[in-house]
């Protein structure tokens, strides 16, 4: 602080401000131009393209599932109504009710068998993973869990994405292993003679809905299960399933198709190259959040990793066009959401609203667009420094150093002999001062010259006796003789005497001499002694 | 002092200039995108996906590679896809990078020059590291076309809930299941013991012992008693070790004792129509934890998984089969980046994550000893640790075989099977017919001799 203080009433040297005025100069500069990026949104680029491409995946792939979803609610719509039809005129023949399957057991292998080719084209034309349909009826009445047991019909597509549908690979998930036989289809590793009811929403709500809804179609009767674990098995499924009923009105079971989780994530494989993690959500709309148990997912690792860790992803606007989705607080993901609509307007489970989401996990999207902004922040501050230095650099060869130069020429005072500064405003200074000097130069000679008198006098001065120095000094404060004289109590003759003395031994001729003498001693700053 | 500010500047200059493309680069790098077609559906498929998953996080995102499965489908759909694909069939999906293939297809698929050799991406050392008949097995030409990833070998399969129940009332050994002739005698048994348990007086369709191919249970079965069954690309039906062979299913199969089945043997264990099975380690997973009877009753069932048995006096000798994969020719680069997901996906540590979940075998050394061990005691599916514990030990006990490779070994395999079949099942219903008139062992006899002689004229 001294220093500073101490430099400071020195005054700033002129590099320094040189210095100062650069900085100055150059980081005003670059925060015009960051301030021009942020204005022109260059920073938030990034995030839009992100958008943009997350969007058009997300508007692709919610088509895509509308359709598929669409055609598969049709086809099991179809197949209902065909089923409800045939196993109807089946049960006449043999004389029962579609009401009175139950009742006789041993006929319901043969009822069901007879639907076999129906099920499997429906199978094959829906291009679904599994087709089924259960009846109201068991095997076995008296088995212990014969209440939650229905007999049916399940046939899985394992390869439902296979291109060529020649060699379907059709395995029997349930039913009797009789007719697997009789069409030469394995039975799934999973297999069992008949399904379990026992927590099978997409059975009992389907057949209280079409109790209580005897007037609406089959076409706002049916119902999209969410994603499930049929008892036994392995694979998530999501079924769309259909009352069966005969034409007296009777609910005698339901017929559906099924999208497995495998189906659906081979159907709708993100194709972006920009998101290698990019994945497809399907899921129940729901006031908490996206339940991740009751999702399909569609994509890679990221979607395997939301899938498993399971909870909900709850989910929070952000100032863009991206949600944000996050689960617990490992995950997060960034995306958007768009309602899918699987039933009519008027159909019974209109209320049950579905969406399709696309996310990318956060970091996949922030990570590359910080590393975009934080390059283009360093590159400001390395244009900065680097503006700075460069100036500096130009700054002390192209002006401070010729100022230095054109200085110490100016401080040698040789200016005859000094070269140009190649600065005219310099060069015109030297010049003048040149000239200047030069004047200075003659004077001084001429005015060294009456220096030399005026020494020579006050030298002669000092051969006065002490008598002629007092009138000497009198004549120096402007006294006649006669006034002399009279101060000092003596008679003109004696002052004449001392005068003539006084002349001659300063070489004076007259009084005037005398004080033009005494005037140049004062104007020359010296002193008569 | 003066600071010389030339170099500091020249630093960040040049630092500027560096930055800023490398930047951008990075940013316009895009990753290869490789098609991979695999066969492991069902519950296998659960494990490829988080696999191929992992790859993709980890190594393929260093490397700038994202396999993309693109068709999950059997191993006949498999073939015939990739052959539909080759031929440029009409409605033929485009060819993958990497595809599952047995050396059959890969030799098709070979011949039209459609396939690359895997070696040169291969270091000697890095080969060295897998078992050699498991490379042996996927060179054709002196190639490397099909590389190992999952092998598989074939051992019996018993539903030893019910013949723990047979046993304790007959006294039969668990130990006679180690021979062929033993599985006959204990068969013989079990129809005797089971038959009479049915609603009819007989003939209630309960056999022991199913075998998942017949093709492959003579052509071991020859093997180990010192014959081949091809030779010169014909089945060799004269030898004595082949009549021997035939003798020891077909005559179980004529008795009702044996199924007689164009299906899988897991289906008829899902049902308790059979107890006891030869079949693929791979098709473990397939195998029921329940016998469902036909009034939906059932009952837990216990698999056990013995070594694959043996004829009397024979070599111990298995099949090794299994696909592996095989990378389709189009840039060097793509081809390299194939054979990375190759090399991780083999990797013991991956290799034994797959195999551990599936019933397949590891096809590196390092995997098949100690770590093995270690990973055994971590599974959780009983039957899969059965199996690896079964697997470990045929692998110090037995020679495996491999299926000859040739054109038409799959037609004559299928023409085999079909015959067999046929001829066990004319047979059996000639025996049923008139088994009234006679004892069972006259009325075999008379009935096979000509079905026999039938079948070794079909193979003339």
């Amino acid at each position: 602080m001294p220093k500073l203080k101490k430099a400071g009433e020195r005054g700033i040297s002129l590099s320094l401000r040189f210095s100062l005025f650069l900085a100055v100069l150059v980081s005003t500069i670059i925060l015009v131009v960051a301030a021009v990026l942020l204005s022109s949104g260059t920073f938030t680029a990034g995030l839009r393209q992100s958008e943009d491409a997350v969007k058009s995946e997300l508007t692709l792939a919610a088509r895509d599932i509308a359709e598929q979803y669409g055609h598969i609610a049709w086809q099991a719509i179809s197949l209902a109504r065909n089923l409800s039809q045939s196993i109807a005129e089946k049960a006449d023949s043999i004389n029962l009710s579609t009401s009175n399957l139950d009742e006789h057991p041993e006929l319901l292998e043969e009822i069901i068998g007879g639907e076999y080719d129906k099920l499997l084209f429906a199978l094959q034309v829906a291009k679904s993973s599994g087709a089924f349909f259960i009846l109201e009826a068991t095997v076995n009445p008296s088995h212990a869990q014969a209440v939650n047991s229905r007999a049916g019909l399940y046939l899985k597509n394992m390869e439902p994405n296979v291109v060529s549908s020649s060699t379907p690979n059709i395995t029997v998930l349930r039913g009797s292993p009789a007719i697997a036989r009789r069409r030469s289809y394995a039975l799934h590793a999973q297999w069992r003679l008949e399904f379990d009811v026992s927590d099978a929403p997409y059975y009992h709500r389907l057949l209280a809905a079409a109790g209580a809804n005897p007037e609406l179609s089959l076409s706002r009767l049916y119902y999209w299960s969410e994603p499930l674990l049929l008892p036994g098995t392995s694979e998530e499924v999501m079924l769309c399933t259909v009352p069966l009923i005969d034409a007296r009105g009777n609910v005698f079971g339901v017929c559906g198709l099924e999208i497995s989780a495998m189906l659906f994530k081979l159907s709708h494989l993100p194709g972006s190259s920009t998101y290698q993690r990019l994945f497809f959500l399907l899921a129940p709309l729901r006031e908490e959040g996206i339940p991740l148990q009751e999702s399909l997912v569609a994509g890679g690792y990221a979607a395997r990793v939301a899938a498993e860790k399971g909870g909900v992803l709850v989910i929070s606007p952000t100032r863009q066009q991206f949600y944000l989705y996050r689960q617990g607080e490992s995950h997060s993901y960034l995306g958007m959401h768009t309602v899918l609509p699987l039933y009519p307007a008027d159909a019974v489970f209109a209320e049950e609203q579905w969406m399709v989401a696309a996310m990318v996990p956060q970091e996949d999207i922030m990570g590359p667009i910080t590393r975009l902004n934080l390059l283009l922040f360093s590159s400001l501050v390395v244009l900065a420094i680097g503006g700075i230095l460069l100036s500096l650099l130009l700054g002390r060869k192209l002006f401070l150093k010729p100022i230095a130069e054109s200085l110490a020429i100016i401080k040698s005072s040789d200016y005859s002999t000094a070269p140009k500064t190649k600065i005219p405003e310099f060069d015109n200074l030297i010049d003048y001062l040149a000239l200047h000097n030069r004047e200075l130069s003659e004077k001084a000679r001429e005015e060294n010259i009456s220096f030399q008198a005026l020494d020579q006098f006050l030298e002669k001065t000092k051969e006065l006796s002490p008598a002629e120095y007092s009138v000497f000094s009198l004549y120096c404060q402007g006294y006649t003789a006669q006034e002399i004289a009279q101060k000092l109590y003596r008679s003109i003759n004696t002052i004449k005497t001392h005068s003539k003395r006084i002349y001659m031994k300063l070489d004076l001729k007259t009084r005037e001499e005398l004080l033009l003498y005494v005037q140049l001693l004062k104007e020359t700053g010296r002193e008569i002694p | 002092m003066v600071i010389n500010f030339r170099p500091l500047f020249l630093v960040l200059t040049l630092g500027l200039f560096l930055a800023l493309p490398t930047g951008c680069a990075k940013r316009s790098q895009e990753p290869t995108i490789l098609t991979l077609w695999h066969n492991y559906g069902g519950q296998l498929k659960e494990t490829m996906d988080e696999l191929i998953d992992e790859f993709n996080e980890t190594v393929g995102l260093s490397e700038g590679i994202i396999i993309n499965v693109t068709s999950i489908s059997g191993s006949a759909a498999i073939h015939d896809k990739l052959l539909m694909a080759a031929h440029g069939e009409p409605g033929a999906p485009h060819l993958p990078d990497i595809t599952i293939a047995y050396p059959k297809t890969a030799l098709l698929l070979a011949e039209k020059g459609l396939l690359a050799d895997l070696e040169q991406f291969f270091t000697p050392e890095e080969l060295a590291a897998y078992i050699p008949q498991f490379l042996d097995e996927g060179r054709l030409n002196g190639n490397l076309y099909v590389f190992p990833t999952a092998k598989s070998t074939e051992v019996l399969f018993l539903n030893k809930t019910i013949f723990d129940r047979f046993a304790a009332e007959t006294g039969a050994k668990i130990e006679d299941l180690q021979t062929f002739e033993g599985i006959s005698r204990i068969a013989a048994l079990y129809h005797d013991w089971i038959d009479p348990q049915g609603p009819q007086p007989t003939g209630n369709g309960k056999t022991f012992f199913m075998s998942d191919s017949l093709f492959n249970f003579a052509l071991v079965g020859t093997r180990q008693l010192g014959v081949e069954l091809i030779d010169d690309g014909k089945v060799n039906t004269t030898s004595p070790e082949h009549a021997q062979v035939w003798q020891a299913y077909f005559k179980p199969a004529v008795l009702e004792q044996a199924a007689i089945y164009n299906g899988y043997a897991a289906d008829l264990f899902k049902t308790g129509e059979i107890i006891c099975a030869t079949g693929s380690t791979a098709g473990v997973l397939f195998y029921p934890q329940t016998v469902t009877y036909p009034d939906n009753s059932s009952e837990p069932l216990e698999l056990a998984i013995l070594p694959y048995p043996v004829f009397e006096g024979g070599e111990k000798v298995a099949l090794q089969r299994g696909a592996g994969m095989c990378v389709f020719r189009s840039t060097p680069e793509r081809e390299r980046l194939a054979a990375i997901f190759l090399k991780w996906f083999t990797a013991p540590e991956n290799n034994l994550r797959f195999v551990s979940s599936t019933g397949y075998l590891p096809v590196t050394k390092e995997a098949f000893g100690e770590i093995m061990s270690r990973e055994i005691k971590t599974v959780d599916h009983e039957n899969i640790k059965a199996l690896l514990q079964t697997c470990q030990t045929m692998q110090k006990e037995y020679t495996f075989y491999v299926t000859p490779l040739f054109e038409g070994v799959d037609q004559l395999q299928e023409k085999y099977e079909n015959c067999f079949k046929e001829a066990a099942q004319r047979a059996r219903e000639s025996y049923l017919e008139r088994l009234s008139a006679g004892t069972p062992q006259d009325i075999y006899e008379a009935v096979a001799d000509q079905v026999w002689r039938n079948f070794v004229a079909e193979f003339q």
